[in-house]
């Protein structure tokens, strides 16, 4: 069949390239390459036809030859980079890396023109064949004759190595050179950079540090040993930026930050006179910063300094609290307080950059050492009434208002928020009474901060108390236009007081003097005239009058005293000389108050009214009073104050205490049936943890007291306990 | 204008190509890039002894080529003169390092609605074609049927490279590209031939070279499978569909780097994962669509697999569902790029609608009314032919149906008809694949499948 068709037609051959038949082919064309590459690298290669070699190349491999040409061309670099290699090791000294840079340089110049020629084989046989590209060869070459020779690769490794020790010892050394050799590292690919520099660089810089850190931790301060380390770790991050590659950075900042401070966190953190604790105590701003920075970097290392601080402020804030000392003046107590706190929110803010975790530790620690002192409710609430008397004093309403601002800090700490509100109940009530409260606004300002930070219930009495005494006014107001015959009278001014807004005082009526009452029981029908079904009982405990004397040497006066004293003044208008008991039977006054009148109108240096026989401090039933005559004042208007404590005395405080806890109770119980309401059966851990979940804000209930409540409530059967579980309860609606 | 003569010169480069003289600038030239022949002639490294200026070189090649590849320098526009041959063409700028030039201004970027029949390619295989697909430079392998096991493969210039053989000549049954270099093939395990018959492989798309074989082990034993669909994820994952010879059903993942198994997703009761006809992963939502449609099973289904949670997040089959008088059946689905609807096909040409975000909804049937009118006429000239089962692709926020010997586009939120392709040669179309800026349609009877592509946009 093949050969009839042979015959027949014409005969179509395969077609030939003529050259392939050349057997001299192949070897003349290597020789034209060869002959180039020499020139390459002899940088003589200006007298070279590019278009040619690329054309002698080309054909070779579209006859086939790719194979042998690669083969050929790897030989043949492998021989120029062993000149180069012996180049290299001849190099002296220091003229070593130059002299590598100089023949990297000239490799990398001829790869670039041996790759153009053979362009055509990158194209084309390399991928089919999954060989290696050309540059990718030469430089796979270099790095195994050269970098990784035996003579060089310990060589090269060293002098990196010793260059980067004499600049860490404050030589200044080829720094361009470094750059050009680590780059040939990274060039020839990430793990030659990695297992022939970076890694070595890593273990001998971390046995660097590690020395250091030995020699400087004994000699150096905490604050100057962390200036040597921020210094080295910045000197570091700036070695990589000039010379290395960026993701060394990481590296070598963790080896200096665990050689220098990971591993003497402990002891730079508590050394003795330099450490945290002292830099805390002298505010060193700046030290704190670098200490926050720097053990940032450092795992727990926040933790750590975070921990110390709040043992610090512990330790502070309860030596503080219980110095027997400081209770003597509650405002100082307060105002030292204030100021830890003002120290350490400056510090937080200053050098620990805000952070969130160490406000938290602030305000815990400060949390924790408040209410190891009982009287710290108290003593807040005497703070907020010497600022709000004073008011007008300071400077203006915005500082009070800062000031206010802080004590409501403080206040957020305290948990037995109920014993504040207590004082503060008192505290208000005396200031509005007496007509003291300095200014209205800022008051109600006062008033609002409590309402956001307790909701309305905690103010609603406080609330209370300002309305009576805005209808007051107005009551007295009404009262004066009603009756036109009311000028003969002393002029009076009512303050009609809600029962149960304000705190409860034990009601010790006295007699008055015959003009004010009367005066007084035609208010009092005027009022009941127009208020229905109310009760009307005089407070006369908490009045004060304005008194217009006359003394026997002629001086004239205004004397603002209380009630009580005006009552005893009074007396002295129709008698020279009375006696004690004789005071006590026309007035009424309970013996303690009456004996405290008499010694704030007698005994006051430079006020005393009334003069009395015999002249010594404490009062007794027949010391006899007259009017001192020869009373004289700079002043029109003298106050007589009255000899009272402003902080509670022991008794009081016991007092105040006992009230407070019989005020909880029914808090308490309403907590308990709330809850109980709402979950039918609940055992009795639950109803602890509840109970003291929702009257936290209010109060810290003591477990002892919840269960007396509870038991309270099954006995008035409002709860039974599980028939089989005697520690479940039942809710019995 | 006044322009100095010293810069008229500057820069200015002499080329004698094949006897005649092309004039031009070596910023034309380095334009090309430092990577091509070009580029490489006019660097400085190459310059460093001439001064003479303009600069002359001699290049011993055709120059009614160079004139074209110039022309594509200076413009970016490829414009062959007629009668020059591609292939002559292409050579010459294979020479010159310009081909990938050349591909990229011959491919314009691919729009369903301005493609153009580029050609028909005839093969050579005894056997029809039963599966195309397109490589993602513009190549093509067609999968021949019959217990050949050869695929066919074609560069995009549709030159035909080394065919690749399926080692133990294993019918294939689906092929993927995993780059344009690496081809994958799922094949049929035939009983009673050696254990390494069958499963997954990859092979250079260049010499037809076997490369990986993709081993699948129970229980750590290895074991022989058939693996009916692939799908590859673009990153490193290679999914296939495998039925063990002990019926070890379910979808085997690949690390596409090592080639070792990383995962082996067993098929759970209700679902089908094991005979899929088409896997698609699902960029959007992370997941792998399986589906596996009638006839090749009774009933059809689908299904959607997260393999980092190890979870059937979707599933939907058509058992169960009354069959209609007209026995409708899915035969082909796809989901929408965006991952949030499916769309099915069935043996009447008709498109459904599936919620890939609510399970357990019915399929929404659209009226057939405009694919009934495109292909009713193709339909009757059909009878007497052998028919193809309609094929679906989604691509380019399009979707794509085969129809007879057609493919609808179809656009927009409410999948309206927007062009037609069809080129009557060949029959109807058995299957069609798009990548690599083409649409490839294979049609059933005459070995022969057409390429689409879409033409530079006008210059103004």
């Amino acid at each position: 069949m093949m050969n009839g068709q042979k015959k027949r037609g014409p005969r179509i051959e395969p077609f030939r390239h003529r050259v392939e038949t050349d057997p001299k082919f192949f070897d003349k064309s290597w020789k034209k390459l060869h002959d180039a590459i020499r020139e390459i690298y002899n940088h003589n290669a200006s007298g070279l036809s590019f278009e040619e070699l690329y054309r002698t190349a080309y054909n070779m491999v579209l006859h086939k030859l790719g194979p042998k040409l690669y083969e050929k061309l790897t030989e043949n670099m492998k021989e120029h980079l062993e000149e180069m290699r012996t180049c290299v090791e001849a190099a002296q000294g220091g003229l070593f890396l130059e002299e590598l840079e100089r023949k990297w340089n000239d490799h990398n110049k001829a790869l670039t023109m041996i790759r153009d020629i053979l362009m055509y084989m990158d194209r084309t046989y390399i991928p089919t064949n999954k060989k290696t590209p050309v540059f990718d060869l030469g430089l796979e070459l270099w790095r195994d004759t050269i970098v990784r020779s035996p003579m060089i690769h310990g060589r090269l490794l060293d002098t990196l190595l010793e260059l980067i020790h004499r600049e860490r010892t404050g030589e200044v050394i080829n720094r361009c050179l470094m750059r050009t050799t680590t780059k040939m590292l990274m060039t020839l690919g990430s793990s030659v950079y990695q297992d022939d520099f970076e890694r070595p660089f890593l273990e001998v810089s971390a046995s660097f540090y590690s020395g250091e850190s030995q020699q400087f931790i004994d000699c150096y301060s905490c604050g100057d040993y962390l200036k040597l380390a921020e210094r080295r770790l910045s000197e570091e991050s700036e070695r990589v930026s000039q010379y290395m590659d960026v993701k060394t950075n990481e590296k070598i900042t963790a080896v200096v930050v665990k050689e220098m401070l990971s591993n003497h966190m402990q002891r730079l953190i508590l050394m003795e006179n330099s450490g945290l604790v002292n830099m805390l105590v002298e505010d060193r701003y700046e030290d704190l910063t670098r200490m926050y920075t720097l053990f940032n970097y450092v795992p727990d290392g926040l933790t750590t300094i975070r921990s110390v601080m709040m043992s610090h402020i512990k330790d502070t804030g309860k030596s503080l609290v219980t110095d027997p000392e400081r209770l003597k003046d509650p405002v100082d107590f307060v105002q030292r307080l204030l100021n830890e706190k003002d120290k350490f929110d400056n510090i937080i803010n200053v050098s620990f950059n805000s952070d969130k975790s160490f406000l938290n530790a602030l305000n815990s620690s400060f949390e924790h050492f408040i209410n190891l002192n009982n009287r710290s409710p108290e003593f807040i609430s005497l703070f907020v009434d010497d600022k709000l008397r004073k008011g007008v004093k300071e400077a203006n309403e915005d500082v009070l208002e800062t000031v206010l601002d802080k004590v409501m800090m403080l206040f957020r700490y305290l948990q037995e928020k109920d014993l504040f509100e207590k004082y503060y109940k008192q505290h208000l009530a005396k200031r509005l009474i007496s007509g003291k409260a300095a200014s209205d606004d800022s008051e109600r300002s006062m008033l609002v901060k409590l309402k956001t930070e307790c909701g309305y219930q905690f103010t609603s009495k406080l609330e209370g108390m300002f309305n009576d005494l805005k209808t007051s006014q107005d009551t007295t107001q009404g009262f004066y236009a009603s009756a036109s015959d009311l000028a003969d009278y002393p002029t009076i001014s009512v303050q009609i007081l809600t029962t149960g807004s304000w705190p409860t005082q034990p009601c010790s009526t006295c007699n008055l003097p015959p003009e004010i009452l009367a005066v007084s029981e035609r208010f009092r029908s005027y009022y009941l005239g127009t208020h229905n079904g109310r009760r009307l009982t005089w407070q006369t405990n908490m009045g004060n009058a304005d008194i217009k004397t006359t003394f026997g040497n002629g001086s004239k006066h205004e004397l603002n005293v209380s009630t009580y004293q005006m009552c005893i003044l009074m007396l002295f208008n129709s008698s020279d000389v009375l006696t004690y008991r004789e005071i006590e039977q026309a007035t009424a006054i309970p013996a303690v108050d009456l004996k405290r009148c008499l010694q704030s109108l007698a005994l006051m240096k430079g006020k005393q009214v009334l003069r009395k026989e015999p002249m010594s401090r404490d009062i007794a039933d027949d010391d006899s009073f007259s009017v001192n005559d020869k009373f004289t004042s700079k002043l029109f208007k003298v106050k007589i104050g009255t000899v009272s404590a402003q902080k509670e005395t022991d008794p009081e405080k016991l007092e105040t205490r006992q009230r407070v806890e019989e005020d909880r109770k029914p808090q308490i119980e309403a907590a308990i049936v709330r809850i109980m309401k709402s979950r039918r059966v609940l055992d009795h851990n639950s109803i602890m943890t509840e109970v003291t979940k929702q009257l936290q804000p209010r109060f810290l209930p003591n477990p002892v007291v919840i269960k007396k409540r509870i038991e309270s409530l099954i006995e008035r059967e409002f709860l039974e306990r599980d028939k089989t579980d005697r520690k479940m309860y039942r809710y019995l609606a | 204008m006044y322009t100095p003569t010293t810069t008229s010169t500057r820069g200015r480069v002499r080329l004698n190509v094949g006897g005649r003289v092309f004039e031009t600038t070596s910023a034309t030239l380095a334009s090309a890039g430092r990577d091509t022949m070009l580029g490489a002639m006019v660097d400085a490294s190459w310059n460093s002894g001439v001064h003479d200026d303009p600069a002359e070189y001699f290049i011993d090649r055709d120059p009614c080529c160079f004139a074209v590849l110039l022309d594509l320098l200076r413009t970016g526009d490829l414009h062959v003169p007629p009668g020059l041959p591609e292939a002559t063409l292409y050579r010459e700028a294979l020479y010159y390092g310009l081909l990938g030039r050349v591909r990229s201004a011959r491919l314009g970027d691919f729009d369903p609605d301005r493609l153009r029949l580029a050609s028909s390619v005839h093969g050579r295989s005894p056997g029809d074609g039963v599966a195309i697909r397109a490589a993602p430079d513009g190549g093509c392998c067609v999968s021949h049927g019959g217990a050949s096991g050869v695929v066919r493969v074609y560069n995009w210039m549709l030159q035909e490279r080394r065919p690749v053989y399926h080692p133990a000549h294993a019918p294939v049954n689906d092929a993927a590209y995993l780059d344009a270099s690496t081809l994958l093939l799922a094949a049929r395990e035939r009983p009673g031939r050696r254990d390494d018959d069958g499963g997954v492989s990859s092979f250079s798309a260049l010499t037809g070279e076997t490369r990986h074989r993709f081993r699948v082990a129970h229980d750590r034993q290895p074991r022989s499978f058939t693996a009916t669909a692939l799908a590859f994820d673009g990153g490193c994952d290679v999914f296939a569909s495998c039925k063990g010879r002990i019926n070890e059903y379910g979808v085997a993942v690949w690390d596409c780097n090592t080639g070792e198994q990383a995962d082996f997703f067993y098929e759970p009761p209700g679902c089908a994962l094991g005979e899929a006809d088409r896997l698609q992963w699902l960029e959007e939502t992370n997941t792998l669509m399986v589906a596996t449609m009638f006839p090749r099973t009774d009933s059809s289904f689908v299904t959607l697999l997260d393999f980092r949670e190890k979870s059937v997040v979707w599933s939907w089959s058509d058992v169960g569902t009354p069959a209609s008088i007209e026995d409708k059946h899915a035969v082909d689905a796809v989901a929408m790029e965006d991952g949030r609807s499916l769309c099915v096909v069935n043996q009447y040409d008709d498109l459904g609608f599936l919620d890939l975000r609510k399970n357990a909804s019915g399929v929404r049937w659209r009226s057939r009314s405009k694919l009934a009118m495109s292909d009713g006429k193709t339909k009757k000239a059909a009878c007497g032919e052998e028919a193809c089962y309609p094929k679906l692709a989604a691509h380019g926020g399009r979707l794509f149906a085969s129809t007879g010997d057609a493919i609808s586009v179809f656009s927009g939120a409410d999948h309206v008809m927007t062009s037609t392709l069809r080129c009557s040669n060949g029959g109807a179309i058995c299957d069609f694949s798009i990548g690599g800026d083409r649409l490839f349609a294979l049609h059933g009877e005459e070995n022969v499948f057409d390429v689409w592509e879409t033409p530079p946009p006008p210059i103004i």
